[in-house]
């Protein structure tokens, strides 16, 4: 464990800040690619006739495909490591690779979707592929470097036990899950559904209805990053950067008291704070916005 | 309102892929295996990473058969249990002889998925035909990717010699010992998330009203090769240069065949190849 | 031929299948029992890993999830796939849980440290998808399975917006997501202690080595790439289970958990007894 408490509180809230910067890449990367579950809306558009410039990353879920990429920059530097090349210049050519192969991943998803809806008479664009993919590649190298480098203070400067590797599979699988969780309403709703009535889910039968044309023209995948990078993608990465900042520091600086059970006594509090929270963001949503009006009913 | 996806007749049968998959693979894992200890050398191991390509092949077809029934959930949980059931009989099978290792993976690995098949279609009461025989079949194809992308990167598939690294660079011995090895630096993770990727991503990306068998096919052999060329980076920890070179020279060699044919089949099977052009109205909206 | 991929299981038990399933069960114990000296450090530590099995495949069928519609406000619960978002929470709490077995703080408080740390990542995940739809996007919380939220008592059906089947998470789905998240950061941990209990007991002798610590690095990383796999296996047939979307607890769906119970059980204890032989034999 950590002899320097110092040096623990330090390295944690440094890992913290990484973990933020990760999870607000990796919110609009995905959004910028159009992966996850709101993927589903751009694939099915075109079906009920709505043909669209939209980069359709069906690649996975973000939990699977983050934890590959995670885990590739830091399986790929844990093997440079040992081979004694420089940590720094380890982790950025082993980010640098992982990156290289999301985009290809990027490429290969969009155009078989794509040619996969030639039934539909949805072409591929070219210049859809040439402009979106290296501009989402930027995204994840960002999302995938301060996550390896979050893994790889874990280990080296907290004394975790897990490898390298291992780490990067699980906070990749975690910070897909919590970038995906927060970011994919905001980004399916908000900004595809745009046009739909501001304060209110999606109708069912306006699937697929997408926002073709917008304000800047034809909408394309970087007028949508551009939008969830306002607000959520900052939000998924203070998620995840709590989960990674409270998680550690829980850990640091309370686990030596009780035998471990200081550090779960401090982990049930926290919980109990953000239930409360919750709660009173729910209460607050039901008294300020109020029912909806009962049209429908009559 | 959920995607349609269509069940397609015609294309190869699944058996004859199943087989050629599942046959394929056995015979590049003994040829690394075999090529290996007669030269005395590691540059064969490649063979390791083909074996994954032809396991990712016949796996890509297998999850298109199962997903086509519509399972609820999703292409990637399909190459998650995958994997999940391929990583523990394929550690099982480490702990045979070279020529054993490779039998006994099959065997536990049609045990462990049919007993997982079994729960998912009877007892979780899924009902969907093929679920039995795919889950089992799927459990093999996790465990040959995996036994195939540890012999790329090690160069063998014994426990021993994935636990424990005794090598050197130049002549000087590095003090890798048992922490820096294949499961003690746990790169048999990344293998673990690569293979689960690239066998579900073919199917995943290729599914919709206008799938086409070959253009899957050939999108899996694409994904194995794009997997083999972390693993070779990755061998640089446990094997010679040379060898490392030979890895990376055939695992780019077939990528950029495949991705290139992978392009002109989707130019074939795309509706128009627009560049820089306006939204095109479909008549009547 | 056009199949439209609904699913198709059916609801209720197979008792057949069931009975199958728990004669398989006491098979492998038995077997464990009888090849391995009786109530030893390998029983022991096959019963953890069946343990721990059953409460990840009971813990996801509490995490609300909505799949695709609930990315455009259509239905509440999560946005993301449910095995991988259980997946997330579970192995954020394994983290958890290894640091304290590193410690040697003892199963009891490493496996409630590893509960903790997923418990606490559920909820943040689950606090933020709240005040993303409160503050961002203008949307009350509602649940579309049930008329009056279990625990709080707020009424559900005026809070609904036309065409949709109810959107956010109710508080019902939070206190689901976090007792869910506990319980898959339990089982998770409880699989890593046992595999690593035997490892560290029997990989010295297997690999020759000079000392028992220096394979420690081995056991961790077989014991944790076993948890991950064991832990993807039962969160996947749980997955199915629920065919993939869930309001948590409340929901009707939740009924069925006693098939993935029965799944998980034998699943477990075939994937623990091979993971187990790994060291053993």
């Amino acid at each position: 464990m950590v002899e320097n408490i110092v040096i623990g509180i330090g390295v944690t809230a440094f890992a913290g800040a990484l973990a933020s910067v990760a999870g607000a890449a990796e919110d609009v990367e995905s959004d910028i690619g159009s992966q996850g579950d709101p993927n589903s809306q751009v694939q099915l558009a075109p079906q009920m006739g709505y043909i669209h410039r939209i980069f359709n990353k069906a690649i996975s879920g973000e939990p699977p495909a983050y934890g590959l990429w995670v885990a590739l920059g830091a399986g790929l530097a844990a093997a440079f490591l040992q081979v004694n090349v420089n940590p720094i210049l380890a982790l950025t050519l082993g980010c640098v690779l992982a990156t290289l192969v999301q985009g290809v991943y990027a490429t290969t998803a969009y155009l078989g979707r794509i040619a996969s809806l030639a039934k539909f008479g949805q072409p591929v664009y070219i210049d859809i592929l040439k402009s979106m993919t290296t501009v989402t590649m930027a995204h994840a190298f960002i999302a995938i470097f301060t996550s390896v480098l979050m893994c790889y203070l874990m280990n080296a400067a907290l004394g975790h036990p897990f490898p390298l590797a291992l780490l990067g599979l699980i906070w990749g699988i975690a910070l897909g899950a919590a970038g995906s969780a927060t970011g994919n309403p905001f980004y399916g709703k908000e900004r595809q559904y745009q046009n739909q009535k501001f304060g209110a889910g999606v109708p069912v039968a306006a699937s697929g209805n997408i926002v073709r044309y917008a304000e800047a023209g034809e909408r394309n995948s970087l007028d949508n990053g551009w939008f969830t990078a306002k607000l959520g993608g900052p939000w998924s990465g203070i998620c995840f950067g709590l989960i990674v900042f409270l998680e550690l520091w829980r850990t640091v600086l309370f686990e030596p008291f009780w035998a471990g059970w200081g550090a779960i006594v401090v982990g049930l509090i926290l919980i109990l704070v953000f239930t409360f929270i919750d709660r009173y963001a729910e209460v607050w949503a039901r008294e300020t916005f109020g029912p909806y009006a009962k049209e429908a009913a009559k | 309102m959920t995607v349609k996806v269509e069940k397609i007749e015609g294309g190869t049968p699944h058996d004859t892929i199943m087989w050629a998959g599942l046959l394929s693979a056995l015979v590049c894992i003994y040829l690394g295996a075999g090529l290996n200890s007669m030269f005395n050398a590691y540059t064969f191991s490649f063979f390791g990473g083909l074996a994954a390509v032809a396991a990712i092949i016949w796996g890509s077809d297998t999850i298109k058969g199962l997903c086509s029934y519509g399972i609820g959930t999703g292409v990637p949980s399909v190459g998650m249990i995958s994997l999940g059931s391929g990583v523990i009989a394929m550690l099982i099978a480490t702990r045979f002889s070279w020529y054993l290792a490779p039998i006994v993976l099959v065997v536990v690995a049609v045990i462990i998925g049919a007993i997982i098949g079994y729960m998912a279609n009877d007892v979780i009461m899924m009902k969907i035909p093929v679920m039995r025989r795919s889950m089992t079949e799927v459990a093999v194809i996790g465990g040959l990717m995996l036994m195939g992308f540890a012999q790329m990167t090690t160069g063998s598939y014994a426990l021993l010699d994935l636990a424990a690294t005794k090598m050197s660079i130049l002549g000087l011995p590095i003090a890798a010992g048992f922490g820096g090895s294949f499961i003690g630096a746990s790169i048999i993770a990344v293998a673990f998330i690569l293979g689960a990727i690239a066998v579900q991503h073919p199917f995943n990306a290729c599914l919709g009203p206008s799938w086409k068998q070959d253009r899957m096919l050939m999108l899996a052999a694409e994904c194995g090769f794009l997997s083999m060329l972390p693993v070779a980076f990755m061998s640089v920890a446990y094997l010679s240069l040379p060898a490392v070179i030979v890895s990376v020279v055939v695992s780019a060699a077939g990528w950029l065949y495949t991705y290139n044919e992978y392009i002109c089949l989707a130019k074939r099977d795309a509706a128009a190849w627009l560049d820089a052009k306006p939204i095109r109205e479909p008549e009547g909206h | 031929m056009t199949v439209t991929p609904k699913p198709t299981g059916g609801v209720g038990m197979n008792p057949m299948a069931n009975a199958l399933s728990i004669i398989l069960l006491i098979a492998i114990i038995g077997a464990a029992w009888i090849l391995f000296g009786g109530y030893g450090l390998i029983f022991k530590a096959l019963v953890a890993v069946i343990l721990g099995g059953v409460l990840i495949g009971f813990g996801v069928h509490f995490v609300p999830v909505g799949g695709a519609p609930a990315a455009m406000g259509q239905a509440p619960g999560i946005a993301t796939g449910v095995a991988m978002l259980a997946a997330g929470a579970g192995l954020a709490g394994l983290f958890g849980g290894a640091y304290a077995a590193q410690s040697n703080l003892g199963l009891v408080t490493s496996v409630v440290a590893g509960g903790i740390g997923g418990a606490l990542m559920m909820a943040v995940t689950c606090l933020f998808v709240v005040l993303i739809y409160t503050y961002a996007m203008g949307i009350p919380s509602a649940s579309g399975k049930v008329k009056v939220d279990p625990i709080t008592g707020d009424t559900q059906a005026e809070y609904k917006s036309q065409g949709t089947e109810g959107h956010g998470l109710p508080f019902s789905s939070f206190a689901g997501g976090v007792i869910g998240g506990f319980l898959g950061g339990v089982g998770g941990t409880l699989i890593y202690y046992a595999l690593l209990q035997v490892y560290e007991d029997k990989l010295p002798a297997l690999l020759s080595a000079p000392t028992a610590q220096a394979i420690v690095p081995v056991a961790v990383s077989l014991a944790g790439v076993f948890a991950v796999g064991i832990f993807l296996v039962n969160a996947v047939l749980a997955a199915y289970n629920i065919t993939g979307t869930t309001e948590g607890f409340h929901d009707p769906k939740f009924s069925r958990f006693p098939r993935a119970i029965i799944a998980a059980l034998a699943a477990s204890a075939a994937c623990g007894l091979v993971a187990i032989l790994v060291a053993a034999i």
